[in-house]
């Protein structure tokens, strides 16, 4: 079974058994989901270190924490890719990553209306959500994207997007708004 | 601060997205801990904006990543297994050096001989070198390790090299120093029989004169070479 093939009724059969201290579940589940998860990882965090050490932050949590998840969280490959962004994210902040380097994913805005993100997430993104995020404007959707994939904060997006900082905060505020008021409908 | 709904709705969408940092996160945890409301919001976007992750592209982990885990989770047992694992753990550190520097390759060398017993034999090679450095091979019966000297050149000024066999577990076992001329004979010990036999890997180390000091490697690891059964 390939990591794309594995089912929400796998997964969850094998986090019932991690919540059992079930070593070899978790192995198999390791199996299942570690190269998806970490492809987020890696996109979110840029670079390979970060992201190896936050996808084992990540499966320690899930071993701690399996007998935690429920439906409420979304299905048990959602609740810990869920995990696995927060990780990443947290790593990224007490690193201070890109905060004096890596400008580089930056660099080529100014002459690209198209931004630093890749064209590919941003199509792919439009699919997901139910077709709601082609009703945000061009700098809502992007901005809401951005975080999502490259973890960018306000700071960095109003350089990326080359505009003010209360401006990019208030595309994502209202892009969400806007994003849930459509996602309800 | 007052809750409103929207103001729930914009925090825990920004709380997920991870806009949200500092002070302000760690706010809106406590709130998250309170709040079951909030709770709510928060799970809701994670779902929501949690599609967007499947369209990531999958990435292999390094083998090292799942280790690691294993290694924090449960140490001794980690430990033990990776005692058990591999001989070859004393390399890491030097083989880098010895990757760039040389660009070592393995090679097999068919040698006629009569054999009764699997006798082993290979050769110690460098990329940019045509002919092998030296040719190895045992001789079973009298449990003699034979290296020609072919293409090796002399060690620096106040160096010699040094043979090993690495072994499957533990630390590898010196077969002494070698000449970088003419042919070098070395009588197996039991020890170092069976360790050779079943790990069939030699490495060489750069070592002052007269070979290492403590008994293990101190200098970088040269080449590495895996021989072959006849």
């Amino acid at each position: 079974m390939s990591q794309v093939d594995a089912s929400q009724d796998d997964l969850m059969r094998l986090l019932i058994a991690v919540s059992h201290e079930d070593r070899r579940a978790f192995q198999q589940m390791y199996e299942l989901i570690s190269g998806r998860m970490y492809g987020v990882c890696l996109k979110l965090a840029g670079q390979r270190e970060l992201a190896e050490e936050a996808l084992q932050e990540t499966f320690i949590q899930i071993w701690h924490h399996a007998r935690e998840y429920h439906s409420d969280r979304g299905t048990p490959l959602g609740w810990m890719m869920t995990i696995a962004r927060y990780r990443t994210l947290d790593l990224m902040r007490a690193r201070k990553v890109r905060q004096h380097a890596g400008e580089e994913h930056l660099e080529h805005v100014e002459d690209q209306r198209a931004g630093p993100l890749d064209e590919s997430l941003r199509s792919a993104g439009a699919t997901q959500l139910t077709g709601c995020l082609d009703e945000l404007s061009d700098v809502q959707r992007d901005s809401i994207l951005l975080s999502y994939y490259k973890g960018l904060t306000h700071d960095e997006l109003s350089q990326a997007l080359s505009s003010p900082i209360g401006t990019v905060k208030s595309w994502i505020r209202r892009g969400l708004i806007a994003l849930k008021r459509c996602l309800e409908k | 601060m007052r809750m409103t709904t929207e103001r729930i709705e914009s925090l825990a969408a920004e709380y997920v997205l991870g806009s949200l940092h500092g002070r302000a996160r760690r706010r809106f945890e406590r709130w998250m801990m309170e709040s079951g409301r909030v709770r709510q919001e928060v799970w809701y976007w994670e779902q929501k904006l949690g599609q967007l992750s499947a369209e990531v592209p999958a990435v292999e982990p390094p083998k090292s990543t799942w280790r690691a885990i294993e290694r924090r989770l449960w140490p001794q047992t980690a430990d033990s297994v990776e005692r058990a694992g591999s001989g070859l753990r004393w390399l890491w550190p030097s083989w880098s050096l010895v990757a760039t520097a040389a660009a070592v390759v393995l090679a097999v060398l068919i040698v006629q001989q009569p054999v009764s017993a699997p006798q082993l034999s290979g050769a110690i090679v460098q990329a940019d070198v045509s002919d092998p450095l030296w040719l190895v091979s045992e001789s079973g019966p009298d449990r003699l390790l034979k290296l020609r000297s072919v293409a090796a050149s002399a060690a620096d000024t106040g160096k010699d090299y040094e043979l090993w066999i690495v072994p499957e577990q533990g630390q590898p076992l010196s077969l002494g120093v070698i000449p970088a001329g003419g042919v070098h004979q070395v009588t197996l010990t039991d020890e170092a029989r069976t360790a050779l036999s079943q790990s069939r890997t030699l490495a060489i180390s750069l070592e002052p004169v007269g070979g290492s000091p403590t008994g293990a490697p101190t200098g970088p690891i040269l080449h590495v070479t895996k021989l072959y059964e006849l």
